[in-house]
C-alpha cells in the first residue's frame, strides 16, 4: 500500500497548471515529431533535452516523457492514414491499419490503435507502479558485480533476442562503448581516444549521436525511399471513435497477451519496435481469423499498438529502478536524468521520491491527455503530410543542427553529428541495430566503471562474477543469450542437412 | 552504381578501421592490471577488438551478399541531392553564422533546387532564421553563433 500512498502524493506533485501544460505542450510537440518522418521520438526528445537544463528536474523528465508517448501516438497516425510509418515501432500498425482507412474505415482504424495504445500504456504504468519500488530495494543490495552482470544482461539480451544479424549487433554495440570511452577516464583521469583532437577531451554526447544517428540517417533513408504520399480523409467521427473503443474489450485476450509481451521488451532491452512486431506476429498464428490479417483485421491493429506502448512506458520500469534503460529513447531520458544531477538507480527511490513518483503519476495523466489530444488533432497533423518532403527535410535539418549545437555551444558537434548521419544511414539501409549503440554510449561509462570496482574488490580475479548465486546466474544466462545465435545456426545447419539426406 | 555487396563490405571495412583505431589508440593509456586496478586503457581496448573481430564477420558475410544494385542512379542522386547542400550548410556556419547560413539554404533548396515560386521561397527562409533568433536566442538563451562576419559586424 505504501505505493499507493505515494503514488497519491505523485499526483499532488503533477497537478499544477503549470505541469499539466507541460504535458499539453509536451504531447503535442510529441505528435508532431512521431507525425514528420526523420524525427522521431529518441532524437525529439534529444532534441529537447538541451532546453530543459533550467528546470526541474520533476518538470524536465514531465515534458521529456509527454513527448515519447505524444511520438508513439503520432507515429501511428502517419500509418493508419498515410501507410508511412512516422516511428520505426509503428511499422507493424501499417500491415492492417492501413486497409482498414483505405477501405473507408479511417475512425475505426485510428480508435482502434488509439484504445488499444493507451491500454498497453496503462498495463505499463500499473506494472512500473506495483514493481518499481519492489525492485529498487532488491537493487539496493547490488554491489558492483552484480550491477556489471546486470548490465551485462542487458546488452547480450540484444544480440541474444533482438533479432538483427548478431555480429552487426555486436558492433553496433561496441562502438557505442567506444564512444562512451571518448574524452577523460572518470577513474584514472586519464584522456582516452581523443586521436589528437583537443575538443574531444570534453567526450562525444549521445544527444549528438541520437540526432545523427536517428534524425539525419532517417532523413537520408527518407528520400531515397520517397513514396508519393496518398493522403486519405481524416476526418473523425466522433460516435464511431467512441463504439470503437467501446468494442475492444471483446478482444480482451488479444490485449492481455500483447500487452504481457510489449512489457516484456520494453523491460529487457528489446523495445517497442521489436515487441510491436513479435505481437503481430504471434496474434497472427494464434487467430481464428488468420487469412483477415494484411486486410485489415482489427486484431492486426490491437496486436502491435498494445504491445508498442506497452514496451514503451515499462521500458522506464528499468530506467528508474535499475539505472539501465530498455529502449533508445528511454536512453536519452536517461542521459537527461544524470545530466540534471541525478543518479538513476535504487537510490532514486529513497533520495528522489517526489521526481520518482512524479513522473509515475504523470505517466497515468499524460497518456489520457496524449489520447485525447491526438484524436482532436488528427485533421490538422494529417494536413501537414501533405506539405512536400523536399521544403520539411531542410527544415528537420536545420532543427537537428542547430540542436546538435546548443548541447554544448560547439561547431565540432554538429560535423560530429553529419558523421552520425551518414553511419546512421549505412546502419539501417543494412539492417545494423542502431538502439544498442545508443544504449551503450549511455551507459558504457557505468558498466565500465562497475567492471573495475569489481575487479578491484576482486584483485584481479574474474572470479567474482561467479561467487555467488544471483551473479553467477546473471551471468550464465548472459553467456547463454551470446552463445545463442551461435548454436540456433549450428543446429540449424544441421536440421537442414538431415533434411537433405531424408 | 552501388550492389549490396559493396555496400557491406564499404560500411564492415568502416566501422573495422574504427576499432582498430580505437584499440591501437588505448594501447598508450596502458591495457590490462596494475597497482591502482584495472588500467584506463583495458576496456577500450577490448572494445575495439570486439569491433574489428565483429566488423571481420561482416565482412566475410557481406562478401557472400547480392552483387546486384542497391543504390541506382536514380537513388543516389537523391541522396545527393539533400545531403550536399546540407553539409554546405553546415560549412557555411563558421563563416556566415546559423541564421544566415539557415535562409540561404531553404531558399536555394526551394528555389534553385525545387522550383518553389521565388516569393514563397523567400518567405520560408526568413521565417526560419527569424524562428531560429526568436526561439533559442530569445526564449532559451542559447546564442546561436554568427559566425566570423557576425562577429565582424558586432552584432
Amino acid at each position: 500500500m505504501d505505493n499507493l500512498e505515494a503514488l497519491m502524493h505523485g499526483f499532488t506533485i503533477v497537478l499544477s497548471v503549470y505541469h499539466v501544460a507541460l504535458m499539453l505542450i509536451g504531447v503535442l510537440l510529441g505528435i508532431l515529431v512521431g507525425v514528420l518522418p526523420g524525427l522521431g521520438a529518441p532524437n525529439g526528445v534529444s532534441l529537447l533535452l538541451p532546453l530543459t537544463f533550467g528546470m526541474q528536474p520533476v518538470s524536465a523528465i514531465i515534458l521529456l516523457s509527454s513527448m515519447y508517448w505524444g511520438a508513439l501516438f503520432g507515429g501511428s497516425v502517419t500509418s493508419i492514414l498515410f501507410n508511412i510509418p512516422g516511428e520505426p515501432s509503428s511499422v507493424a500498425t501499417t500491415f492492417d491499419g492501413y486497409p482498414m482507412a483505405r477501405d473507408g474505415r479511417p475512425t475505426t482504424a485510428l480508435a482502434t490503435a488509439f484504445g488499444s495504445a493507451a491500454f498497453g500504456a496503462l498495463v505499463g504504468v500499473v506494472l512500473i507502479t506495483l514493481l518499481a519500488s519492489w525492485v529498487a530495494r532488491a537493487a539496493l543490495a547490488f554491489g558492483p558485480p552484480e550491477y556489471f552482470a546486470v548490465y551485462l544482461l542487458a546488452f547480450a539480451s540484444f544480440i541474444g533476442i533482438g533479432g538483427s544479424p548478431p555480429a552487426k549487433t555486436l558492433v553496433s554495440l561496441a562502438i557505442g562503448f567506444a564512444i562512451a570511452a571518448i574524452g577523460i577516464d572518470t577513474v584514472s583521469g586519464s584522456v582516452r581516444l581523443t586521436m589528437g583532437v583537443d575538443e574531444l577531451v570534453k567526450g562525444i554526447s549521445f544527444v549528438i549521436a541520437v540526432m545523427g544517428l536517428f534524425g539525419i540517417g532517417e532523413l537520408l533513408l527518407a528520400v531515397e525511399e520517397e513514396v508519393p504520399v496518398k493522403a486519405l480523409a481524416a476526418r473523425i467521427e466522433w460516435g464511431e471513435a467512441f463504439r470503437t473503443v467501446a468494442r475492444l474489450p471483446r478482444h480482451g485476450w488479444v490485449l492481455l497477451r500483447s500487452a504481457a509481451i510489449g512489457c516484456w521488451m520494453g523491460i529487457t532491452p528489446g523495445g517497442p519496435t521489436a515487441a510491436s512486431f513479435m505481437s503481430y506476429g504471434i496474434a497472427k498464428r494464434f487467430s481464428s481469423r488468420r487469412e483477415n490479417f494484411g486486410r485489415g483485421e482489427p486484431e492486426g491493429v490491437i496486436a502491435p499498438e498494445t504491445a508498442d506502448h506497452a514496451a514503451g512506458t515499462s521500458a522506464l520500469l528499468p530506467m528508474l529502478s535499475l539505472g539501465i534503460p530498455g529502449s533508445a529513447t528511454a536512453a536519452v531520458m536517461m542521459g537527461g536524468l544524470m545530466i540534471w544531477g541525478l543518479n538513476p538507480g535504487p537510490m532514486l527511490f529513497i533520495e528522489q521520491k517526489d521526481f520518482v513518483w512524479g513522473l509515475i503519476a504523470s505517466m497515468y495523466l499524460s497518456n489520457i491527455v496524449a489520447v485525447i489530444l491526438v484524436l482532436l488533432t488528427v485533421p490538422m497533423f494529417a494536413a501537414l503530410m501533405r506539405v512536400p518532403f523536399f521544403i520539411i527535410a531542410p527544415l528537420i535539418f536545420i532543427v537537428c543542427a542547430v540542436g546538435a549545437y546548443a548541447v554544448s555551444n560547439s561547431f565540432l558537434d554538429v560535423v560530429l553529428m553529419m558523421g552520425f548521419g551518414v553511419l546512421g544511414y549505412l546502419f539501417k539501409k543494412l539492417s545494423y541495430p542502431i538502439a544498442p549503440l545508443v544504449l551503450a554510449t549511455v551507459i558504457g561509462d557505468k558498466a565500465e566503471d562497475a567492471f573495475r570496482q569489481a575487479m578491484l574488490m576482486s584483485k584481479g580475479s574474474l572470479g567474482i562474477f561467479f561467487s555467488n548465486m544471483l551473479v553467477a546466474t546473471l551471468v550464465t544466462l548472459s553467456i547463454l543469450l551470446l552463445v545463442l545465435p551461435l548454436a540456433s545456426r549450428l543446429l540449424g545447419r544441421r536440421s537442414r542437412k538431415t533434411i537433405v539426406v531424408e | 552504381m552501388i550492389s549490396r555487396r559493396g555496400l557491406e563490405a564499404a560500411t564492415a571495412t568502416l566501422t573495422g578501421a574504427f576499432g582498430a583505431a580505437v584499440a591501437a589508440s588505448s594501447v598508450q593509456n596502458g591495457i590490462g592490471w596494475s597497482s591502482a586496478g584495472v588500467d584506463a586503457g583495458t576496456f577500450p581496448f577490448m572494445t575495439g577488438l570486439i569491433i574489428l573481430g565483429g566488423s571481420l564477420v561482416n565482412l566475410a558475410l557481406g562478401l557472400r551478399a547480392d552483387s546486384g544494385v542497391m543504390l541506382g542512379r536514380p537513388e543516389l542522386k537523391k541522396l545527393a541531392g539533400l545531403f550536399l547542400p546540407a553539409a554546405a550548410f553546415v560549412a557555411a556556419i563558421p563563416l556566415i553564422g546559423v541564421h544566415v547560413a539557415a535562409a540561404l539554404y531553404i531558399f536555394g533548396t526551394l528555389a534553385l533546387q525545387h522550383r518553389v515560386a521565388t516569393l514563397r521561397a523567400l518567405t520560408i527562409a526568413a521565417v526560419t532564421a527569424v524562428s531560429l533568433y526568436v526561439v533559442f536566442d530569445r526564449m532559451f538563451q542559447v546564442s546561436l553563433p554568427l559566425g566570423l562576419i557576425g562577429d565582424a559586424l558586432g552584432l
